[in-house]
């Protein structure tokens, strides 16, 4: 009952008509899906993954271009701060400076100013004095003289004068 | 248009329960019924599980749906001295009428090769009851093998049964015969409809999403199918074909996969548009190992026939004896491909019914109901078990038969660096 297992084992007994028949399938199944199906969807898939990948690529290429920018931003920021900083105190010092100098040209030139107006008031009175010592001088002369002029016309007063003066000498 | 797909696959899944049950029903009202009428003879008809089993993965003539109803499939046969014959299976009316000779002998056209049968319609026997008298299955030595041999009796004569001609050259028990059934037999019918449905998923449905949809997240039954695409292209094609050469066999390799896994699947459907035993036929196998063969040789570069005919790298006196290993290795390479996805496949239809089988045998053929009961449950668990363990294989096999054919043609195509060839080759 069981002498039949070999010669029934027909699956082991390629029939040419289904081999026919499988390459035909197949190769409807290889022109008609694998060519016509397979392939346009590797390269739609191909194309999806260069997509994605550049797509991340690029984010992450514009998240970095952002942070750059950032930064970039924040030093630009700094700087300008920096400078406002060193140009606000640049003026200052510099108007601080601009003060001084004037104070200090204004002060000289009230000084200068007062000494020519001591000086001037020194010479002037110097000059006064020396006009006035001058006109004393000639004042007293001219009385001396006309005292003089008038003691001295009689002799009597001229020996009185003269003795006087000796002993005043002594 | 999704809802009407939707009822119309729950349809097609509930009148696929009844039919199995129907068919059931069937199968045991059958052998009561030939028992009884036998019992009486003393001719006891037993439940003969071998032969049962292999006319169940065997291909057909017809696609036998259950009972005694078989859906009629296109004829084509070619007898050398007698051209070709054209029908529809049905013209034979499952074996009580012989035409032109040719006779249906357990759902396969088997031809009387004797010039003195008559030509035309004949009628062999006027019902299904009388047709076990007509074909008799004996066995005969052919070279001191033991080969069945189908005996037909009409008008009182006996006329030898010549089975459709093999291309084993008699080593499995076949070999060329008196005509060559080129026929849409059962496996064909089941290749077409896979192939079919290949074009349906794939062109009509999930090409179209990639057309139209570029640039969309995929949907529907693109999501699917897309994460088995892109496994086999990530985890089969590239790294074994390489990054420069596998956009060009892709298409081949995805081919054979999705063949093969569908025709696996509809292998493992118990009623109509599957039951097939596709992948679990040599010839399926055959076709599809030598076209990997044929591949693989004539996209072979100059650095593959080197490694065949003269290896390099190793002593001059084993360079001999490795061209005979390689140059063998051309064959074997493929009829390894081919045996290891015939083998699965029916190993596994043969284990699924034999435990099927297990109904008929504790059951001695329908004498013993408690028994069948038991067998019924036995077998029912085991199979349900074997049926999820057949899924893994239909998936598993496919994805080795690819992943085999792309390192066979990937070792063709492989270009090595010839500085440090030894270092790196294999």
């Amino acid at each position: 009952m069981y002498s039949m297992l070999l010669a029934d084992f027909n699956v082991l007994m390629p029939d040419p008509g289904l081999l026919f028949w499988t390459l035909l399938v197949f190769a409807f199944v290889y022109f008609f899906v694998g060519r016509a199906a397979f392939k346009p969807i590797q390269n739609a898939l191909k194309k999806r993954d260069t997509e994605i990948q550049e797509s991340i690529d690029e984010a992450k290429r514009v998240q970095a271009q952002m942070a750059q920018m950032k930064d970039d931003n924040a030093k630009l920021l700094a700087e300008a701060r920096e400078e406002s900083t060193r140009i606000i105190g640049e003026a200052e010092a510099f108007a601080k400076k601009r003060r001084d100098e004037a104070v200090t040209e204004a002060k000289e030139a009230a000084q200068k100013v007062s000494a020519n107006a001591q000086r001037d008031i020194a010479n002037m009175r110097d000059s006064a004095m020396a006009d006035l010592k001058k006109e004393v001088g000639t004042m007293a002369i001219d009385i001396a003289e006309k005292v003089l002029q008038k003691e001295l016309k009689s002799d009597v007063n001229q020996v009185a004068l003269v003795n006087e003066l000796v002993k005043n000498l002594n | 248009m999704k809802l009407v797909l939707r009822l119309l696959f729950l349809l097609v899944l509930s009148t696929g329960f009844v039919f199995a049950q129907e068919a059931d029903h069937n199968d045991d009202d059958k052998r009561v019924e030939a028992d009884g009428s036998h019992g009486e003879e003393g001719s006891h008809e037993a439940y003969e599980p071998v032969t049962e089993i292999m006319n169940h993965i065997s291909d057909a003539n017809e696609f036998h749906l259950f009972g005694h109803y078989a859906i009629p499939l296109p004829i084509i046969l070619y007898a050398p001295e007698h051209g070709f014959k054209f029908g529809l299976s049905n013209m034979f009316h499952h074996g009580k009428t012989a035409v032109d000779g040719y006779v249906l002998n357990h759902g396969r056209v088997n031809r009387v090769a004797d010039p003195a049968f008559p030509e035309g319609h004949i009628e062999l026997a006027a019902n299904d009851h009388d047709l076990h008298d007509v074909i008799e299955m004996t066995t005969h030595e052919v070279d001191g093998k033991t080969r069945d041999l189908g005996l037909l009796s009409y008008g009182g004569e006996e006329y030898k049964l010549d089975k459709p001609s093999t291309l084993d050259g008699g080593l499995a028990g076949g070999g060329i015969t008196s005509f060559y059934d080129f026929s849409i037999t059962k496996n064909v019918f089941t290749m077409m409809l896979a192939a079919l449905l290949l074009w349906i998923v794939w062109v009509m449905i999930i090409k179209k999403k990639y057309i139209n949809g570029a640039g969309k997240a995929p949907s529907g039954l693109q999501s699917l199918m897309e994460p088995v695409f892109v496994f086999i292209r990530d985890e089969v094609t590239k790294p074994m074909i390489g990054e420069k050469h596998y956009e060009r066999f892709q298409p081949f390799i995805m081919s054979l996969f999705f063949f093969i896994l569908f025709c696996n699947l509809f292998g493992l459907i118990p009623l109509f548009p599957g039951s097939a035993n596709v992948t679990g036929n040599i010839a399926v196998t055959l076709g599809l190992a030598l076209l990997v063969m044929l591949v693989t040789n004539f996209n072979g570069n100059k650095d593959y026939w080197m490694h065949i005919l003269w290896m390099p790298g190793v002593p001059v006196f084993v360079k001999p004896i490795l061209t005979i290993v390689e140059v063998l290795g051309i064959i074997i390479k493929p009829f390894s491909l081919m045996i290891r996805l015939f083998a699965n496949i029916s190993a596994g239809h043969i284990i699924i019914l034999s435990l099927i089988g297990l109904i008929f045998v504790f059951g001695e053929s329908g004498q013993n109901l408690a028994g069948a009961g038991v067998g019924a449950v036995v077998g029912t668990a085991f199979t349900a078990f074997m049926n999820l363990i057949e899924l893994l294989v239909a998936f598993l096999q496919a994805f080795i038969f690819a992943i085999l054919a792309a390192s066979y043609i990937g070792a063709a195509v492989e270009e090595h660096d010839h500085h440090d060839e030894h270092a790196s080759a294999h």
